[in-house]
């Protein structure tokens, strides 16, 4: 079993260094248990498995989850603050700079570009998430879900919560007819 | 702004999204339309800061409690961000592969893609307060392209928009 110190330093490095989001730093972190031999290949891709259907940040679920059945709890809590930590900082930092750079000429027009691009990543984020289904053969319904979540939303302004449990609902129905 | 109220706001846009963007539509309605914290403007350069780094997707929410308390809303905002990922430790001990159960997994599925259509809604008033000519057309028409299509990471499409913002001012 790891020590703590040795689950800290390579969650720290591999959490705040690889680019590319959950993927590739699951992917590097797997290298990583499997060379060590700290995780075995079944719990880990039951963790990978879970990760994916725990809310929010998959890769904060499976920093936590690898390192609690690696190390127990406190190695879980440890990872994730190793991860977010630095990288939290940066953002508030970032974020403060952003701030204080509108009132100049040149930071603005910057961070207009910045703000333009991260309404095209959003919209690329809608796109990537349901391009997979598009593939399958269930298209129908993945458009029927995305067009009523949106005219939902946006014609008939109901708010967020509601759509997301009625679209709960429906899929717990649609898998039991 | 309360913090421990920032907190609840943001967790449950946390707890209640299956991706790290589905979030977005609810964090814009409590911080944006319903408690006036935050300008589209605020939130799209939220989205902005938490791509510009690295490390784990969802930091946007950090910048997002930034904004709308300072520091403390900021740790606000992380701990919101870190709160779903301890999920986990329970769903290991007692589902663990129950979790497969297919009724489970169609729900799960349902509700991320309502998260897009969501997500799309949200994304209407954000790209409409991002546009203010035709470079910002160009830059959101080009990152679209990139972060959709390439699998080029998103630190390099916001620095290169940021230096076609500047660009457009020598130009």
């Amino acid at each position: 079993m790891p020590s703590l110190a040795q689950l800290a330093s390579v969650f720290f490095r591999t959490g705040n260094t690889t680019l590319g989001g959950g993927d590739p730093t699951m992917a590097v972190l797997q290298r990583e248990f499997e060379r060590r031999k700290w995780i075995g290949h079944d719990q880990f891709a039951l963790v990978f498995g879970l990760a994916r259907v725990t809310p929010f940040t998959n890769l904060l679920a499976f920093c936590a989850g690898t390192a609690w059945i690696m190390a127990g709890l406190i190695a879980g809590i440890i990872a994730v603050l190793v991860v977010t930590i630095p990288s939290a900082a940066l953002v508030i930092w970032l974020t403060h700079v952003c701030e204080i750079g509108a009132t100049n000429r040149w930071a603005a027009s910057a961070i207009g570009g910045c703000v333009a691009a991260a309404a095209g990543t959003t919209i690329a984020s809608a796109y990537r998430i349901v391009q997979p289904q598009i593939r399958k053969s269930n298209w129908i319904w993945t458009a029927a879900i995305v067009i009523t979540s949106f005219l939902l939303s946006r014609v008939f302004a109901l708010s967020p919560i509601p759509i997301l449990a009625i679209a709960a609902v429906a899929g717990l129905f649609r898998n039991h007819t | 702004m309360n913090i421990f109220l920032i907190y609840l706001l943001l967790v449950k846009a946390t707890l209640t999204s299956f991706s790290v963007m589905a979030s977005l539509p609810v964090v814009r309605a409590d911080f944006v339309v319903h408690h006036h914290l935050l300008t589209d403007r605020q939130l799209n350069t939220a989205v902005a800061a938490g791509r510009l780094g690295p490390g784990p997707n969802g930091l946007y929410v950090v910048s997002v409690g930034y904004y709308a308390g300072g520091v403390p809303g900021a740790v606000a905002g992380w701990l919101a961000m870190i709160t779903p990922a301890f999920l986990i430790i329970p769903m290991l001990r007692f589902i663990g592969k129950r979790a497969e159960n297919p009724r489970f997994k169609s729900a799960i599925q349902t509700t991320v893609l309502a998260g897009v259509g969501l997500l799309l809604s949200a994304a209407v008033p954000l790209a409409r307060d991002a546009v203010t000519g035709v470079v910002s057309v160009v830059i959101l028409i080009a990152s679209f392209a990139a972060i959709a299509f390439t699998r080029i990471d998103s630190i390099w499409v916001m620095l290169a928009a940021g230096a076609a913002g500047l660009l457009s001012l020598v130009v």
